[in-house]
């Protein structure tokens, strides 16, 4: 499989499991839910949130760079880049859940530990797409 | 000729062309937006106000704003408790009423509130004087309460010092009344309070760690730590464990290994006495322990936290119990009217609002567990606002309006409460409150449970002239019936009583011959819906109808509300502020609607409740205990 179908198949994939937890996360709020929704779960809905909010934004990081990968000639990622935004979308976002599933008054649980990891990913994989893609553009 | 190249224009480049460049252009956008975000969240007008006292926390006092973000559920408990609102700075939000306009007279003196963006102002000329007498407007900065009444304070053109609007906002009721309404006293007593009475008196509890600060005279430069009641007036100053906790490796580690935190005090994890005297700071009756202490504690409050054992510049006498009789007898000798407005005879604190007095002289209170808390919960597990909203009215913890809360000591009754209560389980006269904990104290308007944990007595009620739980749900027994009963169940001795105890009612005979406390407590009973129930609530009408003419404000506003919760008065108008003529006649108003329209001629009266078998007083009877009544001047100390 080409880098650039990995991406576009994790993305469509990453963006139906994130918007399925936005839809979850209105059923709280529709259910009014206190363990999602009371003023002692201010953390958890946070966490929550952004998890939802991550997930679904760097699953179209992944279709963006899909997209790129077929529209840019010239252009591509090499293999642990690739891996670094693949695993860095799952990795954040989940982080971010997990922080928020055991939550300790205002302090997320320890799963929250991912998130930088996948932040780490993340800034690294976009940075090496940025380099390549200008590359490429400059040798067109 | 073809013509020469020209060299392409030099244009100025937006973005670097190298990699360190686009990282500083990087940097130095996030640095303007940070600069930005910082600009548009700073408050300009951070200049505390200099007409009224001000939030300054000091010391270790950090206040309730920075325990939020990592208490978030307690935050949104003690948000919605009427502790926050104790004291809160006026606005158009906090301010309950709608004060617009508002023209009213007392004290011989015309009030007259004006509103103008956002902020509520006082002007104020004797009474019928014309317009042009009236003062500069005063503006109202500070108010006081929010659950049951609300008072306003305005500025006084003296600094910080702060004045009272003369006048209580009952809010229940949506209506104003003169401030010497608003609590039990004799009717001639017509002094509001001064200038200055808040930041000298008020601010010892109404809010955190309130430093009164006399400049001179009666002028003052008051701050807080908190307006209103916070989180460290339970948990101390939280200066150290802030700083401290800004590190997320030591918070996890108190997180996953579930240990306390030694730099905060936590009430939850003290001994019944240390986490029921840091209620006591407050709630209680209390004294500074000499003049140099009470200047100290006007200075810089008071170095008492949560977790200590002693109030340091102030003490909590406590005359309550055979223990106490040498105490009792020389606070009696030193002032005797002050002491029989907060107490009865007997050393048990009568009024509301200082239960530390009553829980520390109960019996449970002799072991180390039974504190404050083992009734009531300062923060509840559930947030939700409306949960919230229910247990702020009274802080009681899950289960412990029941008689769960006795039982959690009192096992032994549990099987069977039937044989300790002598009624059916499901009887409120089964209930453990009802009886060892009756609504004997009398605040804000209306009978308060006793937080001194006794046992009903018809000696006591005779000796100390205290109305009885039996009596106060059996409002149609003479006291021989209770003495009677009690007897019969626990073996208690049968006093020697006069006539009337064995003939008429108690509740009838000290409506009419009681004095104020008794008559304000009785009244209030008769609206008690298990007392109505157990009594029978036909006959308290015509009782009820003639205190609206009682010559105590507070005694007719309980006779009304008690009316208005009887059949055919629901929403009953009568305004007990009103004077003598106005009030005779609405009296007399009320009792011939009573007499046409609720009363049941079919229906006869019994001889002990005091009236004919149609309805009417047995009127040399009536009159006679009118002519006894005990009109001793009664002025209880809230």
């Amino acid at each position: 499989m080409t880098t650039s179908n990995r991406h576009l198949r994790h993305g469509w994939w990453a963006l139906f499991t994130f918007l399925t937890l936005g839809v979850v996360l209105e059923t709280l709020h529709g259910f009014k839910i206190g363990w999602y929704l009371n003023a002692d779960a201010d953390i958890r809905r946070l966490m929550f949130t952004l998890a939802h909010a991550h997930g679904t934004l760097l699953a179209l990081v992944n279709i963006a760079a899909g997209v790129t990968l077929r529209v840019v000639e010239g252009f591509d990622l090499e293999k642990n880049v690739s891996r670094a935004l693949t695993w860095g979308s799952i990795v954040m976002p989940v982080g971010f859940f997990l922080g928020g599933v055991v939550i300790h008054g205002g302090d997320p649980g320890l799963g929250v530990l991912l998130v930088p990891v996948g932040a780490f990913m993340l800034v690294y994989a976009s940075a090496c797409t940025a380099r390549n893609l200008s590359k490429a553009l400059k040798s067109k | 000729m073809m013509p020469e190249p020209q060299p392409t224009p030099k244009v100025a480049r937006f973005f670097p062309s190298t990699w360190a460049g686009r990282c500083a252009l990087i940097s130095i956008a996030w640095g303007l937006l940070m600069i930005v975000g910082w600009v548009l969240n700073t408050e300009w007008d951070k200049e505390p106000a200099t007409n009224r006292p001000t939030k300054n926390p000091v010391g270790d006092y950090v206040s309730a704003d920075t325990c939020r973000s990592c208490h978030p559920g307690n935050y949104a408990s003690w948000h919605a408790s009427y502790h926050r609102t104790m004291t809160q700075v006026a606005n158009s939000e906090t301010i309950l009423a709608d004060m617009a306009g508002l023209e009213i007279t007392a004290f011989s003196t015309d009030y007259i509130v004006l509103e103008q963006d956002g902020k509520h102002y006082v002007r104020s000329k004797p009474e019928g004087a014309p317009e042009a007498k009236f003062t500069d407007p005063q503006e109202i900065v500070l108010l006081t309460g929010s659950h049951n009444m609300q008072i306003c304070w305005m500025t006084s053109n003296d600094g910080r010092t702060v004045e009272q609007f003369p006048f209580a906002y009952i809010v229940a009721e949506d209506m104003w009344v003169p401030m010497t309404h608003s609590f039990l006293m004799p009717p001639e007593h017509i002094t509001p309070y001064s200038k200055g009475e808040w930041n000298i008196s008020c601010i010892n509890c109404h809010v955190t760690k309130g430093r009164s600060r006399i400049v001179e005279g009666e002028t003052f430069d008051s701050d807080v730590s908190d307006f209103g009641i916070s989180c460290e007036a339970c948990h101390s100053g939280g200066r150290e464990h802030v700083e401290l906790n800004r590190d997320p490796t030591r918070r996890f580690k108190l997180h996953l290994t579930d240990t306390p935190d030694q730099t905060i005090a936590n009430p939850a994890d003290m001994d019944g006495p240390t986490s029921s005297l840091l209620c006591g700071q407050c709630h209680s009756i209390w004294n500074f322990n000499n003049a140099e202490a009470h200047m100290e504690f006007v200075k810089e409050n008071s170095d008492f936290r949560p977790g200590h054992t002693e109030l340091k510049l102030r003490n909590v006498p406590q005359p309550s119990g055979a223990d106490a009789a040498e105490k009792r007898a020389a606070m009696i000798a030193n002032d005797a009217a002050t002491f029989d407005n907060s107490y009865w005879r007997d050393g048990m604190v009568r009024v509301t609002g200082r239960e530390y007095n009553g829980v520390t002289a109960s019996p449970c209170f002799k072991g180390k567990d039974f504190s404050c808390l083992s009734c009531h919960e300062m923060h509840p597990a559930n947030t939700e606002a409306t949960a919230l909203k229910q247990w702020a009215k009274n802080q009681m913890a899950p289960g412990k309006m029941t008689n769960q809360a006795c039982l959690q000591c009192h096992q032994d009754m549990a099987a069977d409460i039937s044989a300790h209560t002598y009624h059916p389980e499901a009887s409120t006269g089964s209930s453990c409150y009802n009886c060892h904990m009756p609504h004997s104290s009398f605040g804000l308007l209306r009978g308060v449970r006793s937080h001194e944990v006794a046992s009903p007595s018809a000696i006591e009620t005779i000796e100390l002239g205290r109305p009885n739980a039996c009596n106060l749900c059996h409002l149609d027994q003479p006291l021989a019936w209770t003495a009677g009963k009690l007897h019969e169940w626990y073996g208690h001795d049968i006093p020697v009583m006069e006539k009337d105890d064995h003939e008429i009612s108690l509740a009838a005979k000290w409506i009419l011959k009681g004095d104020a406390a008794q008559r304000a407590l009785i009244s209030w009973s008769m609206g008690w819906e298990p007392a109505q129930r157990a009594s029978d609530y036909r006959w308290l009408y015509p009782f009820l109808i003639f205190e609206l003419n009682d010559p105590y404000p507070a005694v007719r506003f309980v006779a009304w509300k008690s009316l208005q919760s009887l059949p055919g008065f629901s929403g009953y108008k009568y305004d007990y502020t009103v004077n003598d003529d106005l009030q005779k006649e609405a009296s007399a108003r009320a009792y011939q609607k009573w007499w046409q329209e609720q009363r049941d001629p079919r229906h006869t009266y019994e001889w002990k409740t005091l009236l004919q078998p149609n309805g009417t007083f047995r009127q040399s009877e009536y009159e006679r205990l009118l002519r006894e009544r005990d009109n001793r001047k009664v002025n209880l100390l809230e």
